[in-house]
């Protein structure tokens, strides 16, 4: 084809680590970045085993210093529903803790890779999006964590192994499904610092993540078609970009994408930027009810944006300023190819990290390539293709001929159709005529329903067998008109497949007073408590008003900083109408029904009266 | 036959009308609570006669005057945004639609904690409700077009 000739292909021969390094990617991290992709058998060499029982005690299975990715993978006998799981920073004296976070000050300070956030999270969502995200971090203190002196431990151990073995790791797994040969990059973290480093949702020891890029083999050498990057928990078509798309997939020399990576979270983007992640909090279902009700009422009736306050949205730095590794860049990697014989990858189900009691596993460490955090087989090991919705796509040798045999049946039921319907139609006809000759006989009335009966099956049927036929020509159209363009070599558009594509924030999309509104973000929730406080000291008996005018005044201030003044104006102004309303109707709902009855009586008999009159 | 001639003046939906007939019964209503407060207080015919502060308090006195002047604030308000309004200009729109949620706010103020003045609040409702319409909001240029909102 020649469509995929200018693209850099690998003999299918090739082993599978030339494979793999053919087409190792270029992954760009934020300025500011602690932890880069590291080896397993370093780590596991700092970190003790344990066992979380069900009865809450935690057992040491193998302490710091002696545990090997042999003795990782040794049974140990354990009841149902337990977490095995590493730790790979041990529990921290207050003396430790402001030591680990005094060194960690000078680490960074040593190293010159500090982190500017810039117009933060804060001032990208609205007051009631960060009255709720004040209850999130609040929740911390309900849920298990990961300390702040664990991330600056980790900080300084990982750079304590890279100094003493400075290389970058990633795991190649290559595997072969429905025509196609998957090449996965597993990148292993020694710890996720999104909360801590970057403002972000959440912090665990260990990061797993992985980008995929899938090829097909024509004339004897592997092409590549697809790459998908994961990014955070998502899955489907949205998250791969085809290998032609130049402007969605950027590509070192034609072989090696480029992967921008979240600060702390390692969550793989198709291109530089900051992206909004949005973290819906866990509500019961009645209330999310709630709230789609009211949004209706909002949308539909009143026409106004739909509001979900419930939504927390954090920024992902993907601003690939600091430091890349891979080819053509001043790192290089260091592949080291697995599969399911691999020991630790495969007989390794525990938590890579501590496991932090988090009941939303948000601070729990993941588990491996091959496991979920319980313990059941990942996804996008055993099923890459279905991970990103590819288990439906042909690879393109064989998809013109499965084109080809589609139309071919196709073209088969319409032949089929052809005789089938004038047959059919032809038996209506008869059977129409038989009823209308037994009309105005009262004695075969019995025999006149079940032929009726008959006649409407038969109807029914010729009926479905033409819409059959109408459809499967169009589909046949479409099909041959598809069949031609890939015979003339024109691709379909790269991102038809993309329902939902992951944007950059705009940089040029600037708020009014940038400053401003990032301090006014800053502390507004806090001053919102102090006037809380104010209000029941001073005035408790108008507290609740004071509160609802507090609240709508902050709104007002908020609306202005952000531009939206017109808008907030008209939706406060909305919501008082609709409190009014209910407490007219309650007052009133006998001469609301009563004037309500008589308006549409009137408008009936007015128009009534018309149609009389002509 | 002639072609009538198409008016280049953009039609006035019913809404404007309504509103702008409501905007009238509110500054009817409002300025006959101006008046009242003030009778009731005998300032017409004894003048303001005590103080208006007992420390960091209002008075009676002090209180009437302020509700009065509020008002009396909200009613000539209304008569410049109905002038505004009437000639469709997005401005009145826009303080139309503040001035009515603040009308509202006071209005509910008053329902909880004193007597609410019902025909106020139905009027403030009709005004809000109108003003949301899509075509009125694009008469006035608050929305460009279908679904979208400036």
């Amino acid at each position: 084809m020649a469509l995929v000739s200018d693209r850099s292909t690998i003999p299918a021969s090739a082993s599978d680590m030339d494979l793999l390094r053919k087409y190792e990617p270029v992954v760009c991290y934020t300025k500011g970045e602690q932890f880069y992709p590291t080896d397993v058998e370093h780590y596991v060499s700092e970190s003790s085993l344990w066992e979380h029982h069900l009865d809450g005690h935690d057992e040491l299975l193998v302490k710091q210093g002696e545990l090997t990715l042999q003795k990782l993978t040794e049974f140990h006998q354990a009841e149902f529903g337990s977490v095995r799981y590493l730790r790979f920073i041990e529990n921290l004296s207050l003396a430790e803790t402001a030591k680990v976070l005094a060194d960690q000050g000078l680490l960074r300070q040593k190293l010159g890779n500090s982190f500017h956030t810039g117009i933060g999270r804060l001032a990208r969502g609205g007051i009631l999006p960060r009255l709720v995200d004040g209850l999130f971090s609040l929740s911390f203190l309900l849920r298990g964590k990961v300390s702040a002196a664990t991330a600056a431990a980790a900080e300084l151990d990982y750079n304590a192994i890279f100094e003493e073995d400075p290389k970058y790791t990633y795991y190649g797994h290559v595997s072969r499904q429905n025509g196609w040969t998957i090449v996965q990059y597993w990148f292993f973290y020694s710890f996720n610092s999104w909360r801590s480093g970057f403002h972000g949702v959440n912090d665990h020891e260990s990061d797993w993540e992985m980008i995929t890029i899938y090829l097909f083999e024509q004339d004897g050498q592997l092409i590549p078609e697809w790459a998908a990057f994961a990014s955070h928990d998502f899955k489907g078509d949205d998250l791969r970009r085809r290998w032609d798309d130049d402007e969605e997939l950027q590509k070192e020399n034609e072989s090696h994408p480029i992967v921008f990576a979240g600060a702390g979270s390692h969550s793989s983007y198709f291109r530089r930027g900051e992206y909004q992640a949005v973290v819906s909090m866990p509500l019961p279902d009645w209330f999310l009810g709630l709230i789609r009700t009211w949004n209706k009422l909002w949308t539909d009736t009143l026409g106004q944006p739909a509001i979900d306050p419930f939504h927390i949205p954090f920024v992902d730095f993907a601003r690939g300023d600091g430091l890349c590794i891979g080819p053509d860049t001043l790192h290089e990697w260091s592949p080291v190819l697995v599969d399911e014989s691999t020991p630790w990858v495969s007989r390794y189900w525990g938590l890579w990290g501590l496991f932090a009691r988090d009941p939303i596993s948000g601070e729990n460490a993941p588990a491996g390539p091959m496991y979920n955090r319980d313990g059941s087989p990942r996804g996008t090991w055993y099923d890459p293709l279905g991970f990103a919705g590819l288990d439906k796509i042909t690879p393109p040798p064989q998809a013109l001929q499965m084109l080809e045999a589609n139309c071919d049946k196709l073209s088969a039921r319409q032949e089929e159709l052809k005789k089938l319907i004038p047959q059919k139609a032809y038996d209506l006809q008869e059977l129409g005529t038989r009823l209308n000759g037994m009309e105005g006989d009262p004695h075969l009335a019995k025999l006149y329903l079940a032929l009726e009966k008959e006649i409407n099956v038969l109807s029914a049927e010729v009926r479905n067998l033409r819409r059959e036929s109408l459809e499967n020509t169009a589909i046949l159209q479409s099909l041959l008109q598809r069949m031609e363009g890939m015979k003339s070599g024109i691709k379909d558009n790269p991102r038809a497949h993309i329902h939902h594509i992951t944007q950059p924030d705009d940089p040029t999309q600037v708020l009014r007073f940038e400053h401003a509104a990032e301090t006014w973000a800053a502390v507004s929730l806090s001053i919102l408590l102090f006037a809380i406080a104010a209000l029941i000291f001073f005035t408790p008996k108008y507290a609740w008003t004071g509160l609802a005018i507090t609240l709508i005044l902050f709104v007002v201030a908020e609306s202005f900083l952000r531009g939206a003044f017109v808008q907030t104006v008209g939706r406060l102004t909305l919501i008082l109408a609709m409190v009014a309303t209910v407490i007219l109707f309650i007052h009133f709902w006998k001469w609301i029904i009563l004037a309500a009855l008589l308006t549409m009586g009137v408008l009936l008999m007015v128009n009534r009266l018309r149609e009389l009159t002509g | 036959m002639a072609k009538r001639k198409k008016s280049d003046k953009k039609k006035r939906p019913i809404a404007v009308s309504v509103i702008a007939l409501a905007i009238v019964v509110l500054f009817l209503i409002r300025l006959i609570q101006v008046f009242t407060a003030l009778i009731g207080e005998n300032v017409f015919t004894g003048g303001i006669a005590g103080p208006l502060f007992t420390g960091w308090r209002l008075t009676g006195m002090g209180t009437t005057l302020l509700s009065s002047a509020s008002y009396l604030i909200l009613s000539v308000a209304g008569i410049v945004t109905l002038i505004g309004f009437l000639h469709l200009r997005r401005w009145s729109w826009v303080l139309l639609m503040a001035w009515t949620g603040i009308s509202l706010l006071i209005s509910l103020v008053d329902y909880f904690y004193s007597h609410a003045n019902y025909i106020v609040m139905a009027s403030n409702v009709i005004i809000a409700f109108a003003l949301n319409i899509t075509d009125v909001q694009r008469m006035f240029g608050i929305r460009r077009d279908h679904g979208s909102s400036l």
